[in-house]
């Protein structure tokens, strides 16, 4: 794998200020995107998932703000790299903004304009960021229709989104991210609104895109399913903080957190009939009171007396994989992965 | 073994809009639901699956065909002792439990709603009972009655969805997709939880759903429903090891499996409707394999029976 750097995240701490109450959202994290690779990123919802990503582009609510750390970016090719922590102003975000970094919502109907045509939606990115005239504009949003796999784009081009299928929809949506000719493509849970035979030909979509424009694509995601379809890496997160972090082949056949272990349990896919499917017990924890120790101790019924006293570094389990629990320090008792583990690695699913 | 069916759904037609502007959501459908068995209706979005459970429920009328429950007739006109009874007997559980619950009512109110409409001699404290009853039944405590939906995640108003149409004592219930909209881990509290309760209680679930992974885990058997026709029908371990339908093989080769080295080999199988030649013979309902019913023509039929010969 093609090892350059090309988003990199040092310590990360974003807060929200809510009713005079802070909270603390994301807790430092680290993390590399490399040129050219899918990561996704995976949690339940309240993770922090999508707050990570959209402090990335400016896009915080107006009461969150970044607390320490730094992400640099360092993909654009005729300026120096860009510490995003400290870009402030509006002005300077439009610079990085689709430009350099463009994001797919998870709703395609919400994320296009019901009055425009998607031709006027997409040609409106292309003029925007790319510095041509409207004939070239157009014909350039021709061939982006194409790309995306929309037939028939001239008669296409002059259609209002609610003559389209929510698969097309989501298409268009992903034609406009790319005709801002972006690096990293962000992309929060693109198919979760769609059915499965949907979901999978978007996902090859946009496995097709990242070579064809030689995109980075974070990928937000609840659904492991997906996750094991189209990602090269997989960084797991829990209660703002990326407890895992591994290649794909990494995390569903060699788990090594008890959190990644309690996703995969919980699984339909790996449930026998009959009997209960495994559930995580309890919640996840208050985000405005600081944690102490482990975040995912009080749910987990093996946590080391270690886990509500000090909070874990990472250790690394191989170059490429890193997890974020004290059953990997040497001093610690013998834990082993559930059958899940095992069953996934033995090909036991279908 | 003869079991007793619950429900018959026979030739059901169900059409929206009228003359020119004519639309057909469900076409010709039939099947049958024995009783203590989880029947799943799958398909994408657009295909009628939540048209039949509204027309089973009363709430879109049906055009035409009979839903006959415990062999009594309850389309159309009917009794309005009959209406009492499929009113309280029958329970949906909506999908979404953001949109489902009266935002305004407290949960005490929104659980026993149903109670005070069908039985209205009930005392306050029989009725508070009964309430936290069925919130304990669902794994919420008794306290949550006098709070409102919005302070409850979203798996926790699920359950109270659950616990809603819980507390009439139902005999069948309809899911609607209740656990799309849920996260991961909830997903498996709540599909734990309605499998509980058909182990407790006896309850007949059709379960409506797009994912063929939770239809496995959970139902017994599985019609496969496309354009308002049920294309593919049989017990669930039957269906997803011996599908026939070429649509039925493509919506099992989209299923996203938490194996990477399996999903980066995989084959997507794209469903082409025109590979069926109807201009001969139209297709009909055939029994392929036992209690394995297709929708194909003759020479399809044959074509099906070679492909698990071996």
């Amino acid at each position: 794998m093609n090892q350059e750097k090309i988003l990199e995240v040092n310590d990360l701490d974003i807060k929200f200020e809510l009713r005079g109450k802070t909270l603390h959202a994301i807790r430092g994290i680290s993390l590399d995107l490399y040129k050219g690779e899918i990561l996704a990123i995976v949690g339940e919802s309240g993770s922090g998932k999508s707050v990570f990503t959209k402090s990335f582009m400016g896009l915080l609510e107006r009461n969150g703000y970044v607390d320490g750390g730094s992400a640099v970016y360092s993909g654009a090719e005729d300026r120096e790299n860009v510490e995003l922590t400290a870009v402030k102003r509006e002005k300077d975000w439009l610079k990085i903004r689709g430009h350099e970094i463009a994001m797919i919502m998870q709703d395609p109907m919400t994320s296009l304009s019901p009055l425009k045509t998607i031709g006027v939606q997409i040609m409106e990115a292309v003029l925007l960021h790319q510095k041509v005239g409207h004939s070239e504009a157009k014909k350039r949003t021709l061939k982006y229709l194409m790309d995306v796999g929309i037939q028939d784009p001239e008669k296409r081009f002059d259609q209002y989104p609610h003559e389209f299928s929510g698969g097309m929809r989501q298409r268009v949506v992903i034609a406009i991210a790319i005709a801002c000719n972006p690096q990293i493509l962000i992309c929060d849970e693109p198919t979760t609104a769609l059915d499965v035979t949907i979901q999978a030909q978007i996902l090859d979509l946009i496995k097709e895109l990242r070579h064809k424009y030689r995109l980075s694509v974070i990928l937000i995601t609840h659904d492991l399913g997906v996750v094991a379809n189209i990602a090269d890496r997989v960084a797991v997160m829990y209660a703002g903080d990326i407890v895992e972090i591994g290649t794909c082949e990494d995390i569903f056949y060699d788990a090594r957190h008890p959190y990644t272990w309690a996703l995969l349990s919980s699984l339909p896919q790996v449930g026998v009939k009959g009997t209960d499917l495994f559930s995580i017990p309890g919640t996840p924890p208050n985000l405005y009171t600081e944690i102490k120790g482990d975040a995912f101790a009080p749910r987990n019924p093996q946590a080391l007396k270690i886990d509500f006293v000090k909070r874990p570094p990472y250790f690394e389990v191989s170059p490429t994989h890193k997890a974020k629990t004290w059953l990997l320090d040497p001093r610690a008792p013998k834990v082993d992965p559930p059958p899940v583990v095992s069953k996934i690695r033995n090909g036991g699913l279908l | 073994m003869e079991r007793e069916v619950l429900l018959d759904v026979r030739d059901l037609d169900v059409t929206f809009g009228e003359r020119r502007k004519k639309y057909e959501a469900v076409k010709k459908v039939n099947f049958k639901i024995y009783k203590g068995e989880t029947f799943g209706l799958v398909g994408e979005s657009g295909s009628g699956k939540t048209t039949i459970g509204r027309a089973i429920m009363r709430i879109v009328p049906s055009c035409g065909g009979d839903i006959l429950y415990k062999g009594d007739k309850i389309n159309g006109r009917i009794s309005a002792e009959l209406d009492r009874k499929v009113i309280k007997e029958i329970q949906m559980i909506f999908q979404d439990p953001q949109a489902s619950l009266n935002e305004r009512a407290k949960v005490d109110y929104i659980i026993s709603e149903g109670l005070m409409n069908m039985e209205k001699g009930l005392g306050e404290k029989e009725r508070k009972k009964r309430v936290d009853q069925a919130l304990l039944d669902v794994g919420l405590l008794p306290e949550f009655a006098s709070r409102f939906p919005h302070e409850f995640s979203g798996g926790q108003r699920q359950r109270i969805g659950i616990a809603r149409s819980l507390i009439m004592n139902p005999d069948f219930i309809i899911a609607d997709e209740p656990i799309s909209a849920l996260d991961v881990s909830v997903r498996a509290q709540v599909l734990n939880l309605l499998g509980d309760m058909k182990k407790k209680r006896q309850i007949t679930y059709l379960f409506i759903a797009h994912d063929l992974s939770v239809m496995r885990f959970i139902t017994d058997r599985i019609a496969v429903i496309r354009k308002g026709e049920i294309v593919e029908m049989a017990e669930t371990e039957e269906l997803i090891t011996h599908a026939l339908h070429p649509y039925t093989r493509a919506l099992l080769s989209a299923i996203p499996m938490p194996d990477p080295k399996h999903e980066k080999e995989k084959k997507l199988l794209v469903y082409d409707p025109s590979v069926h030649d109807y201009s001969w013979e139209k297709a009909s309902w055939r029994e392929i394999r036992p209690e394995h019913y297709v929708l194909a023509n003759r020479k399809e039929a044959e074509e099906y029976k070679k492909l698990y010969k071996d």
